[in-house]
């Protein structure tokens, strides 16, 4: 079986820079795995230890987000994949749907199953897996916080919200979203750190993945930021002092 | 056909009312079209076969100029397989120029689908929206961990947009809709997921979208025992307790009790917010909050410049203090 988690590197800092298009500057920036792929690369991990399974880990982004895929391999993925080109910059959910479908199609088009953290820290839209499972055609699930049974034909997991708990069955191959929080990501050994310094890492650029320059980045997407800022919706703030204050004013509201 | 109007997915509550984001879209839409010349608004609802009479007359009262309706007896429930297509179909019958949703687990899920069927862009849980350059859809959404608010164009059409539920106020006029009755072949549907099994879960967390006194912890509340003087205070005050985002990852409360852009949208007459910074992202999901307390340790935090009544210092001291001195209140009452 062969499942490829799809990771994205993303923002540690507080202090963002924006480029001049306001678009984010991601080259000046302390940059971690978003933390919900982890939990789907653990996932994935844990599906192998069950089966016969080669996960594969893959990132669109620039040239230091290695890093995060260089993690994936230490904690224990087989392959790792850079999708990687100064076109792609500046790409929305849609833009980004249609590089990481070529991917699968060009370089991995034997994929069992495709996952996907839920949502990712610095946009949190939940967008991505959604539509490259739509793209692919391909069934797909959302805020899978369980997976019950996988095998060559099928995989079934539970899912759920506010008032129920879900069991659904789709056909392989399909795409399902981690949900956050459940899959508590083991740490790299010895053994992965050194697999991981020792992985090549193979990069691939838009001519590789069979696309052109209007299907990505700031061309491919149709959404565009058009202002960024703090908004002000302050209030004015009383301080009290004490305990005593305080429990003064609650009880005068 | 030129795109025209404003298309809205009718998302039903369980017993087929229709669910209050629809109502708050539709009040919103009656402030955008009048911004944009010559639009129609159209409510698409999808589901069993009922008799919807009083739902069009309803939706006509929040302004509705057309409700477009799906009808099947397997269409009772949400259906991962039906609804998002049969959607995406209207959308393609009725080329619209914008489309609304709710950011709920459903609409979030149909707008994914029908975007990419569509090719065209979608913004994500929107805290606002407006009609910008070139009448263009404007939506306003946090980004970056809520540290900052973007406004979003889109370049193609429909413009797609999920809107967070009760972040707008719905309002009633004298209006009525025309009802649109399609039929489209349910059979012809791909079902690539099969719904094996439901359980419903049995919730003992009083919601917090109605709650009228709201006491919430952050991350500074999520060591040691601090979650327990929360759930203390909210007792003595006969409060709901919620959370941010930090506080559900570190799982002190469910997803249904977060507060903020990812969690609910709260209004209670008083949010005490204890531990809580106040990222961008959470100050979204109190903005229409009565009074707002604040509890934190760091005077700089960004939550005293959004909160009415503030104290910094130790919630661990704070919190216990103040719980006695509610206590002593009471007792000076009894007297």
């Amino acid at each position: 079986m062969n499942i490829v988690v799809f990771i994205k590197q993303v923002p540690d800092t507080e202090d963002i820079k924006w480029t001049a298009n306001n678009n984010i500057d991601r080259t000046n920036m302390d940059s971690i795995m978003n933390p919900v792929d982890k939990q789907a690369i653990e996932a994935a991990l844990r599906i192998k230890e069950q089966n016969n399974a080669e996960i594969t880990a893959v990132t669109m982004g620039p040239s230091k987000a290695v890093d995060v895929l260089k993690e994936a391999v230490a904690m224990g993925v087989d392959n790792a994949a850079l999708l990687c080109d100064s076109k792609f910059a500046g790409s929305d959910t849609l833009a980004t749907s249609k590089v990481l479908c070529a991917a699968i199609k060009e370089k991995f088009p034997n994929t069992n199953l495709i996952m996907f953290g839920q949502s990712a820290i610095d946009g949190e839209t939940s967008q991505t897996g959604p539509n490259v499972a739509v793209r692919l055609n391909l069934p797909f699930i959302c805020r899978v916080n369980e997976i019950l049974e996988i095998n060559n034909e099928y995989i079934t997991v539970n899912s759920e919200n506010d008032n129920y708990k879900y069991t659904y069955k789709l056909n392989l191959p399909a795409v399902i979203c981690i949900n956050n929080y459940i899959f508590k990501p083991r740490l790299p050994r010895i053994n992965g750190y050194i697999n991981s310094q020792k992985y090549f890492y193979k990069s691939y650029n838009m001519f590789e993945l069979n696309l052109s320059d209007c299907d990505t980045g700031i061309k491919g997407s149709p959404t565009y930021v058009s202002k960024v800022y703090r908004k002000d919706d302050k209030r004015n703030c009383k301080f009290v002092e004490n305990a005593q204050e305080l429990a003064s004013a609650l009880k005068e509201e | 056909m030129e795109p025209n109007g404003i298309l809205i997915y009718g998302e039903f509550t369980q017993d087929y009312g229709i669910r209050n984001v629809v109502k708050q879209l539709l009040t919103k839409s009656r402030e955008l079209k009048e911004k944009i010349w010559n639009q129609r608004i159209c409510v698409c609802l999808i589901g069993p076969r009922i008799n919807y009479e009083n739902i069009i007359s309803e939706l006509g009262s929040y302004g509705a100029d057309d409700v477009i309706i799906v009808s099947d007896d397997r269409l009772k429930e949400y259906n991962h397989n039906f609804h998002p297509e049969i959607f995406t179909q209207i959308a393609k019958k009725y080329p619209p120029r914008i489309i609304l949703l709710g950011a709920t687990e459903q609409g979030k899920e149909i707008a994914s689908y029908c975007s990419t069927k569509l090719e065209t862009g979608l913004t994500a849980d929107c805290s606002d929206l407006d009609i910008g350059e070139n009448n263009l859809l404007l939506s306003t959404r946090p980004t970056f961990g809520g540290q900052l608010t973007a406004d979003i164009l889109c370049s193609t059409f429909p413009q797609m947009a999920t809107v967070m539920e009760n972040i707008f106020k719905a309002s009633q006029i004298e209006h009525s809709a025309n009802a649109i009755f399609n039929w489209i072949d349910i059979d012809k549907i791909e079902k690539k997921v099969e719904l094996v099994n439901i359980i419903k879960k049995n919730i003992n967390t009083k919601t917090i979208e109605n709650a009228k006194i709201i006491v919430s912890g952050g991350s500074g509340a999520c060591k040691d025992n601090g979650f327990a003087l929360i759930y203390q205070l909210a007792q003595k005050l006969h409060a709901t307790v919620a959370g941010s985002r930090e506080a559900y990852e570190r799982g002190f409360i469910t997803k249904s009790q977060q507060v903020g852009q990812t969690g609910k949208i709260v209004s209670p007459d008083i949010y005490i917010a204890i531990g809580i910074s106040g990222a961008n992202q959470h100050l979204t999901g109190i903005k229409n909050s009565g009074k707002i307390i604040a509890v934190n340790k760091d005077k700089n935090a960004p939550i005293f410049e959004h909160a009415d009544i503030g104290i910094v210092g130790d919630l661990f001291e704070i919190i216990p203090n103040l719980i006695r001195n509610l206590d002593k209140k009471e007792e000076d009452n009894d007297q």
